[in-house]
């Protein structure tokens, strides 16, 4: 298997708080790699170490072996990182076809003069990009019919699903996704999980994803990885991760929800 | 009670038809028939029968169109300060061609509103207005009006009337605001980019315009006519101006956020003026010379400088200061040279620069760049995590924004023939900015849709309103009751042009509490394509 996303010693600190120690991480192409820990781990900083919306304090990132540290957002998702947030973040008046066109941005070239005299290549790619986006929505079961509704006006499980949508639509290499069930009744969280085995055994995509529910990370993840107080503390299979004391200790020092473990 | 019977839309119609026919009058029962007849097609629902119907209820509003007009026409004219309305405008003919108009525009808006394929609608729609927009001057024009008596007047008798061109200049103008209020409307509306110094661009396109089409600097340089350049050249270039002065004001601070932002620029619109102003001596000499004497500790007065610019007797004077520049030569047009006064060429270049620029935004917006900038504006930090450039888009809006400000300066300038520093003042910016928001910032139909509102209101209707209510003051009130003093007092206190910018901040309170998002708010745009 070859690698496509390592994270060397990453360390960020936000004043006196360290929240991400130190990590060690590695992802390897195909995989779906699963990432948990309890509330205020570092896993949601740990993200945005790696999409750029923070520069880490200490540490290297690789990615398709290249370093990406300190990378401006836009130019890491360009090379092929994309992601969902924990707190859904869509264009809540954009209508969801407009959503997933937006992630499609950085594979688009038209520029300000071809916007207006609409060269037949322009036409045709954006005839493409319109397809492409519907069958994105297709993909990602929220259906066509949908496409012209403000994002914002679409059920709460739909809308985390469109911000998947939107994060596929760049054709990324590597998607992350920040707890995309949280919220979620145990039907709504079976059929999210078959929707992400789904986008990597037939998009090919990688996919990280930070969960809280134990049993989602379990059921899906080809491997664990448990952050607590920004330090990693286990590491592995999912059923060796599971029965490690240290993890169990984290989960239940916290009172976070360890039954599930 | 009348609620149920008419439709919140007819009642706008109603009301607004009573208050503009009881302060218009004369030719103008024309424009408000046309403004009421669109206001019913626009709120006929789609039921069994609503084309009867919408011409029902424009007959309705006719009559009571015409009943006030006529009021106004034979009693209100006939006070003190009131312009004289001509015979041709009371006659029967006059009045049902207007009652065919309201008519007609209702049932016409009505089926074009209720048509079932979005895109058909949205372009018959256009369609229309453009058809109307064309067909007004040569409407409000005397010898178009003379055609509603079925026959041509004695053009001298009926069309001396100064009041027959009482809308068009103020229409101009308004296009020339529309045409920055669409402008901004991608800085603010679309890229979410709160900018309070607009108008700083507004002030490079015409003074660029200024100076390569007027005397002011060829006078000084021996050759008075060496800048009259091509009006068709100096619009480009005074618009790549405002362009490139969108750059220079945008790199370095597009990466403040929200209300430094807006401080920042607010800036801009106050320096632009002030820097004008203060360019009426101009020398400059190398600092080369100046630096290297100080390094080696001379006084300035003893050195020898080499002059650059502004070397003659005189200083150069670049922009006449606060007297400013004038005059600007108008533009040509395979021969034919506009002229001041003359309403109609003025009005069509006007209108073509703004359905031309209207479209162009109208396209940009449809396209990836569009789409970026307004990601950009509804979750910044997702839209840079989806691959979108935040400096880059911030700043192409902001340029785009500048070069249409510019060729609206440019316009201007040639328009008025004088522009001095004061014609560029911060409320420009605030009353443009006024217009984004009350017609629906971020809807380009919106946008010009506020900028006409408040443009009528400013530069029409508060005169009339002023001159309507002093002439029953002076005529009615004030007749028998002999003190003068109390007279002038309630007359001015009445004079409805001074509460202008009162009017214009109740205006943006109230939609801020009714309804935020403008009069055509952006999502009606989408939430009709998924009809
Ligand atoms: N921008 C920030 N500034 C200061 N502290 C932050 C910031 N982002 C996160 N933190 C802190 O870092 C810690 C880790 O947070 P987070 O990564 O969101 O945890 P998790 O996603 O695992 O729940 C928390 O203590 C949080 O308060
Ligand atoms: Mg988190």
């Amino acid at each position: 298997m070859t690698l496509l996303l390592k994270a060397d010693r990453v360390t960020k600190k936000f004043g006196g708080l360290t929240a991400v120690n130190r990590v060690d991480f590695e992802i390897e192409k195909g995989m779906i790699a699963g990432l948990i820990g309890p509330n205020g781990a570092g896993k949601t900083t740990f993200f945005n170490n790696i999409t750029g919306l923070y520069t880490p304090t200490e540490g290297q990132i690789y990615f398709d072996g290249q370093v990406i540290t300190g990378l401006k957002p836009h130019l890491i998702q360009k090379r092929g990182i994309s992601r969902t947030f924990q707190n859904i973040r869509l264009f809540g008046q954009l209508s969801a076809l407009e959503n997933v066109l937006v992630g499609e941005h950085v594979r688009l070239h038209g520029s300000i003069l071809e916007a207006f005299f609409r060269p037949p290549r322009v036409m045709a790619e954006e005839k493409m990009a319109r397809e492409r986006a519907l069958d994105v929505l297709d993909f990602v079961g929220l259906g066509r019919k949908i496409a012209d509704q403000a994002a914002r006006n679409l059920p709460y499980g739909s809308q985390r699903r469109l911000e998947i949508a939107r994060a596929l639509a760049s054709d990324p290499k590597l998607l992350l996704l920040d707890e995309p069930t949280a919220g979620m009744n145990p039907q709504e969280k079976r059929e999210l999980t078959d929707l992400v085995r789904h986008v990597r055994d037939n998009m090919g995509v990688t996919v990280l994803l930070i969960e809280h529910d134990m049993k989602v990370v379990m059921g899906i993840s080809d491997r664990v990885t448990v952050l607590d107080h920004g330090e990693k503390i286990a590491e592995g299979l999912p059923q060796v991760v599971q029965k490690n004391p240290q993890v169990i200790e984290a989960y239940l020092g916290t009172g976070a929800a360890a039954e599930g473990a | 009670m009348m609620k149920k019977i008419l439709a919140r839309g007819e009642l706008i119609a109603v009301v607004l038809t009573a208050f503009l026919a009881l302060i218009l009058g004369g030719w103008q029962i024309m424009l408000i028939a046309a403004l009421a007849g669109m206001l019913i097609g626009l709120s006929a629902e789609h039921k069994a029968n609503y084309l009867p119907r919408a011409a029902g209820v424009a007959a309705f509003v006719g009559l009571i169109l015409i009943a006030i007009t006529h009021f106004h026409n034979t009693s209100l004219s006939t006070l003190p300060g009131m312009e004289h309305i001509p015979d041709q405008a009371k006659t029967v003919g006059t009045y049902l061609i207007a009652l065919g108009v309201i008519i007609g525009l209702a049932v016409l808006t009505a089926w074009i509103h209720n048509l079932a394929d979005e895109r058909k609608r949205q372009v018959y729609f256009i369609g229309l207005m453009v058809a109307l927009a064309v067909f007004f001057p040569f409407f409000e024009q005397c010898p178009g009006l003379s055609w509603t008596n079925f026959k041509f007047v004695d053009m001298a008798a009926g069309c001396s009337e100064q009041s027959n061109l009482l809308w068009i200049g103020p229409v101009i103008v308004m296009f020339i605001y529309a045409l920055q209020a669409i402008g901004l409307n991608i800085v603010a509306g679309f890229a979410g980019l709160l900018d309070l110094g607009y108008v700083a661009f507004f002030a490079i396109g015409a003074y660029t315009m200024g100076l390569l089409r007027s005397q002011q600097l060829g006078s000084q340089m021996g050759d008075p006519d060496f800048f009259r350049w091509s009006f068709w050249i100096v619009i480009w270039i005074a618009a790549a101006t405002a362009a490139f002065f969108g750059l220079v004001f945008g790199a370095p601070t597009l990466r403040l956020r929200g209300d430094y932002l807006a401080i920042v620029t607010l800036g801009f619109g106050e320096i632009v003026p002030i820097v004008v102003k203060n360019l009426y001596a101009v020398r400059i000499f190398e600092p080369i010379s100046l630096f290297i004497g100080q390094l080696f500790g001379q006084k300035s007065s003893d050195l020898m400088q080499f002059c650059l610019l502004g070397c003659g007797a005189k200083p150069l004077d670049i922009t006449a200061g606060t007297k400013g520049i004038s005059p600007i030569y108008p533009p040509d047009f395979f021969g034919y040279t506009f002229t001041v006064g003359e309403y109609v060429p003025w009005y069509f270049l006007a209108l073509t620069l703004l359905v031309v620029s209207a479209f162009f935004i109208y396209r940009l917006r449809a396209s990836r760049i569009g789409r970026a900038w307004v990601s950009m504006r509804e979750d910044e930090l997702a839209a840079n995590a989806m691959g979108v450039d935040l400096i880059r888009t911030k700043l192409t809006a902001f340029v785009l924004g500048a070069m249409f400000s510019g060729f609206a300066g440019a316009f201007y300038a040639s328009y008025t023939t004088l522009i001095t520093p004061d014609s560029f003042d911060f409320s420009i910016s605030v009353i443009i900015l006024a217009q984004v928001i009350l017609g629906g910032s971020g809807n380009i139909a919106g946008v010009m849709l506020g900028s006409s509102i408040i443009m009528l209101i400013d530069r029409v209707l508060l005169d009339k309103l002023k001159m309507v209510i002093n002439g029953v003051l002076q005529g009615l009130v004030f007749k028998g009751i002999d003190n003068q003093a109390l007279a002038v007092f309630w007359t001015s206190l009445t004079d409805a042009t001074a509460y202008k910018i009162l009017l214009f901040g109740l205006i943006l309170v109230v939609m801020m509490k009714v309804r935020p998002q403008g009069i055509l708010p952006e999502q009606t745009a989408a939430r009709r394509r998924a009809a």
